[in-house]
C-alpha cells in the first residue's frame, strides 16, 4: 500500500480582496452625489406643487413666529403734563421761555384772518377765522379724469392741485375764457378769435381765482355737489359760494388737500 | 496732504458741531424734559416753514393731525398708540433715545393707493355749422365718491425715508370694507414683509408707531394723504 499525499490546500480567501480606503472614499462621494442631484430633482418636482409651495410658506412663518422674529410692539402711555420750569434752576427757566417763544412762533402760522381749507377727497369745503370754521359745505374738486385729444396727442388730467394758495383775484358774474381743453372735450374745433372762447353764466356769480387757472366758483351742477366733477377748478354752491366771497378778501390763503 | 486732510475734517466736524442743536445732558430732570420739549418744538416750527405736508402725532393728546405750514387741516382721535422695533430671535433692536427729535419726511402709503382713472379720448372735432346758436352745456359724467374709488386695507402703513413707519389700524364699524380673501391676502404679504424687515432685508424700517383709529378716520386718512408727507412726533415720554 503505498501513501499518497494529500492535495494542497488553497489558502486563498473565498471572497474578493477588502478596497482601499480611498476606493472607499471615492464611492461614498458618488453615492452623495448621486443623492444630491436626486434630492434637488424631487424638491424641484415638488416645489412645482401649490400644495408644497403653501406648506413651504408656512412652515417658514411657523418657524419665524417661534423664534421670536417680527416686530415687538409696546402700549405708549400717555406723557405726563409739560415740565413746569423749576424757579432753583437756570437752565429751566431759561428753555421755558425757549418753548414759550416757540409756541407762540407757531401759533402765528395759523392765519389772524379768514382762510380756506378744501378736503379734496371729502369734497367739503370749509370757512375758517383763528380755530373757528364759520362755513362748511360740500364743493366738487377735480375728478381725476385723463382727455386725450386724438390728433394732436396732448393729454389733460384733471386733477385739483394740493398745497397753500392765495386768493389774487375776486371777480363778480364772473366770464370763462375756455381753455383748449373745453374745446376739445367737446369736439369742437379751437377758435382762432379769442371773443369765441368768452362763455357768460357757467362759473356762477362770484369766481375767487387762486393761481394757475384755478379758481373756486359756481356750478350749474348743484346736484352733483360732493363728488368729484370738476376739471380742476373747486365748485361751490350758490349760497356758501356768496358768503365766501363776501368773507374772504384778497390774500385769503386756501389750503388744499 | 495727508496733515490737509486732516485740517479739513477737523473743520468739517467743528462746523457740524456747531450747527448739530446742543446735547447738553442736565443733570435736572425738568431741565431734560425741557430740553426734549423745546428741541421737537424747533423741529415742528422748521417744518411749518416748509411746503410739505405733515403728520403731527400728538402721543400725548391722543391726536393725529395732518398739518401745512403749521395749520391743521385735518384731525383724527387715536384710540392706542404703540411703539415697536423689530426683534430676531427675540432680541430687540432698540433705536437711539432720541430718535423722535428728528422730523420724518418722504412718507409714502404701504400697499400703495390705486386709484382708477376714467381716461375720455376726445371726439374729432365737427367743422360744420353748429346745430344750435346756444348749446346748453353737458352734464359732466358723474363720478364715483371718493369712497368708491378707494378701498382701504386695514392695516395700511405710512413708510417715512429715515426708517420710521406708522401703522394705522382701525377699530369700529365700517372696517371691513374688504373681502375674506382680499384680507387674508393683505394680513398674509404683511406678516411676512414684518418678518422680512425685522431681519433687516428690504425695508428699512427700524421703528414703527402703531395706531389704531375709528375706521372712518382711518379710511379717511388713507383716502386723503397728500404724497411724500412728513411726520412729527410729540409727547413721547423719555425712554
Amino acid at each position: 500500500m503505498s501513501a499518497q499525499a494529500p492535495p494542497p490546500v488553497s489558502r486563498e480567501p473565498a471572497v474578493a480582496a477588502a478596497p482601499s480606503v480611498s476606493q472607499r472614499r471615492a464611492q461614498a462621494a458618488a453615492f452623495a452625489r448621486a443623492a444630491l442631484v436626486d434630492g434637488v430633482a424631487r424638491l424641484r418636482s415638488a416645489w412645482s406643487r401649490p400644495r408644497v409651495r403653501v406648506a413651504s410658506a408656512a412652515l417658514v412663518f411657523a418657524v419665524m413666529g417661534l423664534t421670536g422674529t417680527g416686530w415687538d410692539f409696546e402700549p405708549v402711555p400717555a406723557a405726563a403734563a409739560p415740565a413746569a420750569p423749576n424757579a432753583a434752576s437756570p437752565e429751566a427757566s431759561r428753555l421755558a421761555a425757549e418753548r414759550e417763544r416757540l409756541q407762540t412762533a407757531l401759533r402765528l402760522r395759523v392765519p389772524r384772518g379768514p382762510w380756506i381749507v378744501i378736503d379734496q377727497t371729502h369734497n367739503r369745503l370749509r370757512l375758517m377765522r383763528g380755530d373757528d370754521t364759520l362755513l362748511e359745505a360740500p364743493c366738487s374738486a377735480g375728478s381725476g379724469m385723463v382727455l386725450k385729444e386724438g390728433g394732436a396727442g396732448r393729454v389733460w388730467v384733471f386733477d385739483t392741485p394740493r398745497g397753500r394758495f392765495e386768493v389774487l383775484s375776486k371777480a363778480e358774474d364772473p366770464v370763462w375764457k375756455k381753455p383748449d381743453w373745453a374745446f376739445v372735450e367737446e369736439g369742437e374745433p379751437i377758435p382762432t378769435d379769442p371773443e369765441e372762447r368768452l362763455e357768460y353764466g357757467s362759473l356762477g356769480e362770484y369766481a375767487l381765482y387762486f393761481g394757475d387757472g384755478f379758481m373756486i366758483h359756481g356750478t350749474l351742477y348743484e346736484r352733483l355737489l360732493g363728488r368729484p366733477v370738476s376739471h380742476g377748478c373747486i365748485r361751490l354752491g350758490s349760497e356758501p359760494l356768496r358768503a365766501v366771497y363776501k368773507i374772504a378778501p384778497l390774500g385769503t390763503p386756501v389750503y388744499i388737500y | 496732504m495727508r496733515s490737509q486732510l486732516l485740517w479739513i475734517a477737523l473743520a468739517v466736524g467743528a462746523a457740524s458741531a456747531a450747527a448739530a442743536p446742543p446735547a447738553v445732558r442736565s443733570s435736572d430732570p425738568t431741565a431734560r424734559a425741557l430740553q426734549r420739549e423745546v428741541a421737537q418744538m424747533r423741529r415742528e416750527r422748521e417744518l411749518s416753514t416748509g411746503k410739505a405736508f405733515y403728520l403731527r402725532l400728538d402721543a400725548g393728546r391722543q391726536r393725529l393731525a395732518l398739518m401745512l405750514q403749521g395749520v391743521l387741516l385735518d384731525d383724527y382721535g387715536t384710540r392706542g398708540l404703540e411703539l415697536g422695533v423689530p426683534q430676531v430671535l427675540f432680541i430687540d433692536r432698540r433705536p437711539r433715545s432720541d430718535w423722535d427729535l428728528q422730523p420724518m419726511s418722504l412718507g409714502r402709503l404701504e400697499p400703495v393707493r390705486q386709484r382708477d382713472r376714467v381716461e375720455f379720448v376726445a371726439p374729432t372735432p365737427s367743422t360744420g355749422p353748429a346745430a344750435s346758436p346756444l348749446p346748453l352745456p353737458s352734464a359732466p359724467p358723474a363720478a364715483k365718491y371718493a369712497e368708491d374709488f378707494y378701498s382701504v386695507p386695514s392695516p395700511y402703513r405710512i413708510v417715512f425715508g429715515e426708517g420710521v413707519s406708522l401703522e394705522v389700524r382701525s377699530r369700529g364699524e365700517g372696517r371691513r370694507n374688504r373681502s375674506l380673501l382680499r384680507r387674508a391676502v393683505d394680513a398674509t404679504g404683511l406678516r411676512l414683509s414684518d418678518i422680512v424687515s425685522a431681519l433687516g432685508l428690504g425695508s428699512r424700517d427700524r421703528i414703527r408707531l402703531r395706531v389704531t383709529l375709528d375706521a372712518e378716520d382711518a379710511a379717511s386718512l388713507y383716502r386723503s394723504l397728500p404724497p411724500e408727507v412728513g411726520l412729527i412726533v410729540v409727547g413721547l415720554p423719555p425712554r
